[in-house]
């Protein structure tokens, strides 16, 4: 077991490698100079003379090798270097970033759980009747709805017209708990439309799969109550699938909340990102893939480990 | 063990949540202007252009020698006076004026402050400008003279750029101290810039307001919203497709000038378009409405002749329609130049910035109209710049503001002797133009001047080294209670962030 961890872990390193890699090969190949970018913010011509002192003061006239060696060098120290526009430090601005990103998927999460499973199992037990039809369609259009959409909806609703909470916007947790709440509840909730939707989709199926199998029959000529049968022996076995592809989905999220960061103007970390690709702001870009590569690596990791508490046949095997 | 939430508990809460809005969602503070900017200033150096989002936070907390007033003339700023002495030299009286860090405004710090911009390892903005003086002499505190390598009328205007702010010869790159009417208190990277008004500012009386509060909307419709619900005071770069609603609802002001506007440059180091009749016949074919129309929601005006605005001195009526829309013309021209049934060439433009994707639409419309076949590339802006920097295209959509509204300012555009850049056609030889603009710049008679800018737009027209397509209008947007916040006229307008001195929010 051990060597089989080390064996894992060796690979997800070398995983991480090869990412980082190609991200710095993939962002400094593609088409746009950082310094000249930065000095020609609103469509203006730079002098050439103050763009050329830039590129050296960034280390931007250097061989592309020489920056790639000390680039990896700094990783291995813990040092992702600083931003070619304002010279912040990148692990400062993603240790700042990635909890609001986080929290944000991770509230869907719950929310997506929270409704989706209790959904998914009740329509399966129900399957074919009309309740079952209705929410496959109602988790059909949640499915469809770009987030975008809704994200403007809610805004139009909830800070236009009701008035309930500011038209998006950040405000840290210590400074007010509340209107961080109330400020959160919007992306999250967003996220979390669709999110629940394929929660719903693979329970329903995945319950519906269960149901069938011998042992639960079995259960139910031992005379156990239904109730028990379906949470202690059906819902169960179904989690798994359910788990693998709700972690999978997370995971994509991770770097993917951009269009609901940028609609409710929550500065999380896939925002970031999209700012730095515009910007070519090299040491950004390589600095939150490899976070996120790294997170991704261990989410699957985490999803291992739930299915050794999920499955004995996993722990045991 | 997870508390047990009932039902009516969790109803409750959810009932209640209205109510708790007037103390969490629109907490004021009186006397602090909530700002809904365009974008987070990547960084608020004094004299590197970053950009017209940093350059209003740059306007709030420094000061140059010189600015413009709410109609956009030159006024006295640090200096209470300046006059020409000869062609070469400009003489600058400052006034009192303090530093943020209690220091007075001399000679010495404006002496530094040149010496920083030209100097060989600076990134300003205006260091090719500043490497044209010769020296800068300080016969006393109060005095400063400048002396030019070249004659130069344009200095003052120069003097007045919100990338020229006189800093405190103490500052490091770190700490910049300058002589604004805001204080910069914090900054939250990426969310919010905090200023507090600075108590020793040399105009009595001002600023009104107690502080101003900047928030980064990159949304723009998210910018229009938080406005509408009341959760930033003012706006900047209102959207054109909110233009409408915004001058219709009664508890908001909107302000809009044309100052920015959209053009053409052209690859004119290989054919078809080094010759300057196939660049006038591009000109004659677009029709410039369907631009405004499409691009800016009717929220603008065509621009048929050199960027120079209607309320401008330098303005030449006559010429207002050198680039009419005239296909037989743009036909003729084309069959002159050995294309009588076209060409086919590529147009390059952004798929990042609405605007110029669909100027660049309209024009691909326009000119297939006339034979011209153009195939769109639309990468992101980084790339764009780049590919226009080092001139791989053949036509290409740009849009900006120039500096001021003095014709000086096109030469950043069209003056042939410059280097390369994305904003100029590549690989143009239009000298007579450059000779017009170098006369103008050494000419400090107004009447003459303006029959050297005459002269130059005229020229222009014939060898359309860009071409004009459309002004756009430029919005700012505020709440009923903002007063005293003035969007200046013309290519100014990016400088209005000078009049936040005066504006109170009630």
């Amino acid at each position: 077991m051990r060597g089989y961890a080390a064996r894992r872990l060796l690979v997800a390193l070398a995983l991480i490698w090869v990412v980082v890699t190609f991200v710095f090969l993939a962002i400094h190949l593609v088409p746009g100079d950082p310094a000249e970018l930065l000095l020609s913010q609103g469509g203006v011509a730079p002098d050439p003379g103050a763009v050329a002192e830039l590129r050296q003061k960034l280390g931007l006239d250097r061989p592309i090798l020489a920056r790639y060696v000390e680039y990896v060098a700094g990783i291995l120290h813990g040092d992702l270097g600083v931003s070619l526009r304002d010279e912040h430090s990148v692990a400062d601005e993603i240790r700042l970033r990635l909890p609001r990103t986080l929290e944000l998927i991770g509230v869907a999460a719950v929310l997506a759980l929270v409704f989706g499973l209790p959904a998914g199992t009740w329509a399966a037990l129900r399957a074919g009747g009309h309740a079952d039809r209705a929410l496959s369609v109602l988790s059909g259009i949640f499915l469809s709805v770009p987030v975008f959409v809704l994200g403007t909806i809610a805004i139009l609703v909830f800070a236009q017209k009701l008035r309930w909470v500011s038209a998006g916007g950040f405000v840290a947790f210590e400074r007010d708990p509340l209107q961080h709440l109330m400020l959160l509840a919007m992306p999250a909730g967003t996220i979390a439309v669709g999110l629940s939707a394929i929660v719903f989709r693979m329970t329903r199926s995945s319950v519906l799969e269960v149901l069938g199998r011998d042992y639960v029959r079995a259960a139910q000529a031992k005379g156990l109550t239904p109730r028990r049968i379906v949470l202690h022996h059906v819902v169960r076995t179904a989690l798994i699938p359910v788990v693998t592809v709700l972690a999978l989905h997370l995971g994509s999220l991770l770097g993917g909340t951009v269009l609901v960061e940028f609609v409710f103007n929550w500065p999380g970390l896939s925002g970031y990102l999209v700012s730095a690709v515009e910007a070519r702001d090299y040491p950004e870009v390589i600095g939150i893939v490899l976070v996120i590569s790294v997170l991704f690596v261990l989410l699957n990791l985490l999803v291992d480990l739930l299915y050794a508490v999920l499955d004995p046949r996993v722990r045991h095997g | 063990m997870i508390p047990s939430v009932s039902r009516r508990s969790l109803l409750a809460g959810a009932a209640a949540l209205p109510f708790l809005r007037i103390a969490a969602a629109r907490a004021r503070t009186p006397g602090v202007l909530t700002f809904g900017l365009s974008s987070y200033p990547p960084s608020i150096q004094p004299w590197a252009n970053t950009g017209t989002a940093a350059g209003t936070i740059k306007l709030a907390i420094y000061r140059g020698l010189l600015s413009y007033d709410a109609k956009g003339v030159l006024r006295g700023e640090l200096a209470e006076s300046w006059a020409a002495e000869g062609t070469t030299a400009w003489v600058f009286k400052l006034r009192n004026a303090t530093f943020h860090n209690g220091d007075p405004v001399t000679s010495a710090d404006v002496k530094w402050t040149i010496e920083q911009i030209a100097d060989p390892k600076s990134s300003a903005y205006f260091r090719a400008e500043m490497q044209g003086v010769e020296r800068v002499e300080t016969p006393d505190d109060r005095t400063v003279r400048f002396v030019m390598k070249q004659p130069s009328a344009t200095l003052p205007l120069w003097m007045a750029s919100y990338h020229l702010p006189i800093m405190s010869r103490k500052s490091t790159s770190a700490q910049p101290i300058g002589a604004g009417p805001f204080v910069l208190k914090a900054q939250e990277r990426g969310v919010a810039i905090e200023l507090e008004a600075f108590p020793k500012y040399y105009k009595p009386g001002l600023p009104k307001l107690k502080g101003v509060r900047a928030v980064a909307y990159a949304d723009e419709n998210l910018r229009v919203a938080a406005l509408q619900a009341g959760d930033v005071d003012l706006i900047e770069y209102v959207p054109w497709q909110s233009m409408e609603v915004i001058s219709k609802d009664p508890k908001l002001n909107l302000d809009t000038v044309d100052g920015p506007f959209m053009y053409l440059v052209f690859n004119a180091s290989k054919p078809p378009f080094n010759d300057a009749r196939v660049r006038k016949a591009v000109g004659h074919a677009i029709k410039r409405e369907e631009i405004v129309k499409a691009a800016f929601f009717g929220r603008g005006s065509p621009l048929a002749h050199l960027p120079i605005a209607e309320a401008s001195a330098f303005f030449n009526a006559e010429l207002k329609d050198g680039w009419n829309y005239d296909p037989a013309l743009a036909k003729k021209l084309l069959a002159e130049t050995g294309h009588p049934n076209g060409f086919s060439s590529g147009l390059l433009s952004t798929a990042q910035y609405g605007m110029h994707k669909d100027t660049a639409e309209i024009v691909q419309q326009n000119l297939a109209a006339v034979g011209v076949n153009l195939e769109l590339n639309l990468p992101d802006w980084a790339t764009r710049v780049a590919l226009g920097n080092k001139g791989q295209f053949d036509l290409g959509v740009m849009g900006t503001a120039t500096d001021s509204n003095d014709p000086d300012a096109l030469a950043n555009l069209i003056d042939d002797s410059l280097s390369p850049s994305y904003v100029r056609s590549f690989g143009l030889k239009a000298p007579r133009i450059s000779a017009l603009l170098k006369a103008g710049r050494a000419e400090f008679d107004a009447a003459k001047r303006k029959a050297i800018y005459k002269e130059m737009e005229t020229l222009a027209i014939a060898e359309a080294p860009i071409v004009g397509l459309a002004w756009r209008s430029q919005g700012y947007a505020t709440r009923k209670e903002v007063t005293g916040f003035k969007n200046l006229p013309g290519a100014l307008t990016f400088h209005s962030g000078i009049t936040l001195e005066e504006a109170s929010v009630g």
